[in-house]
C-alpha cells in the first residue's frame, strides 16, 4: 500500500466530505422546495442548495464551522492494521484540513487550560485533531474509509440518556424523535437530520448513532425513520426557525445489540441542515 | 428583494417590515462573542479608542477564518447583550441567526434599528466577500472584528419595529 498515494486518498476524501452535497442530500432539497409553501422558509431551503452548488464549484466549504473530523476505518481480508496504517491515515486528515481549509479551532494549553480556553487557539486548520478512529473488519478486500464531519451546533443539543420499553419498540423511537423535536427549536440550522443510536451502554449508543450516520441515506428511509421526521415536522420549526412545514429532512437509526432490561440507551443528535457531511474512499 | 447600501438611513429602516429579503452592499463589521462585549465597554469607557465609524452600520455575527463567514447563533449571552448598545451608537442592521428576547425586539425599535438572519450558507455568503481588513481586536484571531467589504449579502428581515418573524 502506498502511503503518499493513502494519504492523498483521505485528504480528498475530506475535503469531498465538506464541500459536497450527496445526490440523495441534492434530492431531498428539490424535493423540499417543491411541497414548501412558506415563502421565507422556501427561500431558505434555495439558498443552501445555491450554496452547495458553489461549495462543489469553487471547492470551499458548504459551512464556516468545518467540523471535528470522525473516521471509520474498515479493513477486509488481508489487511494488517498496524501504527504506519493509522499513522497514514492521520497525516490524510491532517493535510485534508491544510487544503480545505478548516477553521483554525483546535484549542491550545493542558487539559485545565483547554476547559477554559485560556491559552487561545492554533493558527493552523490542521492543529485540529480528529475523534477517536473506529476500525471495523468486512468481508471482502481492501479497506474502505469514511470520513464525518461532525460540526458544534447539533453537538451542543444532543443527549444520550436511557428511555424505557415498556415492551413497544415505537415508545422508544417515539421518544427520541420527541427529543429531537424539542431542541429542533433551538438549532438555527434548521432542516435538520437527526441520527440515533440504540445501544445497551453511552459508548455503544454513540457509536451507533455515528453509524447511523455513516450508512443512512435520505432516499431509503425505514418507517421508523419515516416516524421520528414526522414527529420534529411537528414542531413547525421550518428552515432557520422561519416556521413552515419542512423541519427535518429525514432522520438515521441504527439499532444495535439489547440487554435484558426494561431500558434502552439511546442517544440522539438532531444534525444540522448539512448533515451528514461525509464521504468515503475505497483503498485496494 | 431590497438593496441596502451603507451605510444605511434612518429612512432605509423606516421602509423594511418583517418578512422582508434584502440584500446588504458596502462595508460591513463582523464580530461575535469575543469582541461585541468588548466594543461595547470601549464605547462606554473609551469611545474615541473605537476606530469604526458605527452610523449606519451593519454588524455581521460571524467568525472570519480561511473556512469563511457565516452566521453564529445571535442569542448567546455576549451577542444579544450588544445589540441594544451598538443600535444606540448607530449601528442600523445586526446580521445572525435565532430569535431574540422581546427586549432585544424593543431595544432595535427604540432606535429604529433592524435584526435579520441569514442561512450558514458559507460558500455563497463568502463568495460575496470583496476585500476584508482586520479593524479591531486583532489578537482574537477569527474572532477578531473585522471590516469587510461585501457586493451582496443575502437575509431576511426578521426583527423590525417591534415586530418579530419569530413570534
Amino acid at each position: 500500500m502506498d502511503k503518499k498515494r493513502m494519504v492523498e486518498k483521505v485528504a480528498q476524501c475530506l475535503v469531498e466530505a465538506s464541500t459536497r452535497f450527496r445526490p440523495d442530500q441534492i434530492k431531498k432539497y428539490e424535493e423540499a422546495i417543491s411541497k414548501e409553501d412558506n415563502p421565507e422558509a422556501r427561500w431558505v431551503l434555495e439558498k443552501i442548495l445555491e450554496d452547495a452548488q458553489i461549495a462543489e464549484a469553487k471547492g470551499i466549504p458548504l459551512c464556516d464551522d468545518t467540523g471535528i473530523p470522525h473516521v471509520f476505518i474498515e479493513f477486509g481480508e488481508g489487511i494488517k492494521i498496524n501504527s504506519k496504517l493509522d499513522t497514514a491515515i492521520r497525516e490524510g486528515i491532517s493535510s485534508g484540513l491544510q487544503g480545505l481549509p478548516g477553521r483554525p479551532m483546535a484549542v491550545k494549553g493542558e487539559p485545565l487550560e483547554r476547559l477554559e480556553q485560556s491559552k487561545g487557539l492554533y493558527k493552523e486548520s490542521e492543529a485540529l485533531l480528529p475523534a477517536t478512529f473506529l476500525y471495523r473488519p468486512f468481508l471482502g478486500k481492501g479497506l474502505n474509509i469514511t470520513v464525518l464531519m461532525l460540526g458544534g451546533g447539533p453537538e451542543i443539543r444532543s443527549k444520550t440518556f436511557r428511555v424505557f420499553h415498556k415492551h413497544d419498540s415505537k415508545n422508544v423511537i417515539t421518544q427520541a424523535g420527541q427529543w429531537a423535536k424539542e431542541v429542533s427549536g433551538q438549532l438555527g440550522c434548521t432542516p435538520c437530520v437527526p441520527a440515533i443510536g440504540i445501544g445497551r451502554t453511552h459508548y455503544e449508543a454513540t457509536v451507533l448513532m455515528l453509524e447511523a450516520m455513516k450508512e443512512g441515506s435520505l432516499d431509503q428511509q425505514s418507517e421508523f425513520e419515516k416516524l421520528v421526521t414526522e414527529i420534529v415536522n411537528e414542531s413547525k420549526v421550518g428552515p432557520l426557525g422561519l416556521g413552515g412545514k419542512i423541519t427535518a429532512l429525514g432522520s438515521f437509526i441504527k439499532i444495535g445489540p439489547q440487554r435484558a432490561s426494561g431500558v434502552r440507551i439511546v442517544c440522539m443528535r438532531p444534525g444540522c441542515c448539512f448533515d451528514p457531511r461525509r464521504a468515503s474512499t475505497i483503498i485496494e | 428583494m431590497i438593496i441596502l447600501q451603507t451605510p444605511i438611513s434612518e429612512a432605509d429602516i423606516d421602509r423594511l417590515k418583517i418578512r422582508d429579503k434584502i440584500e446588504m452592499k458596502g462595508t460591513i463589521y463582523t464580530g461575535r462573542d469575543a469582541v461585541l462585549p468588548q466594543l461595547v465597554k470601549l464605547l462606554q469607557e473609551h469611545p474615541k479608542e473605537v476606530k469604526i465609524d458605527l452610523q449606519g452600520g451593519v454588524i455581521f455575527h460571524t467568525a472570519v477564518s480561511p473556512a469563511g463567514i457565516g452566521p453564529t447563533s445571535s442569542n448567546k449571552l455576549e451577542i444579544e447583550g450588544s445589540i441594544g448598545p451598538l443600535s444606540e451608537k448607530g449601528i442600523k442592521v445586526h446580521l445572525g441567526k435565532g430569535a431574540l428576547k422581546k427586549e432585544t425586539i424593543q431595544a432595535l425599535d427604540k432606535y429604529n434599528a433592524i435584526f435579520a438572519i441569514t442561512p450558514p450558507v458559507t460558500a455563497l455568503l463568502t463568495a460575496k466577500i470583496l476585500s476584508k481588513e482586520i479593524a479591531m481586536f486583532p489578537e482574537e484571531g477569527i474572532e477578531a472584528l473585522y471590516r469587510l467589504e461585501v457586493s451582496a449579502i443575502p437575509a431576511i428581515v426578521a426583527i423590525a419595529h417591534g415586530k418579530s418573524i419569530f413570534s
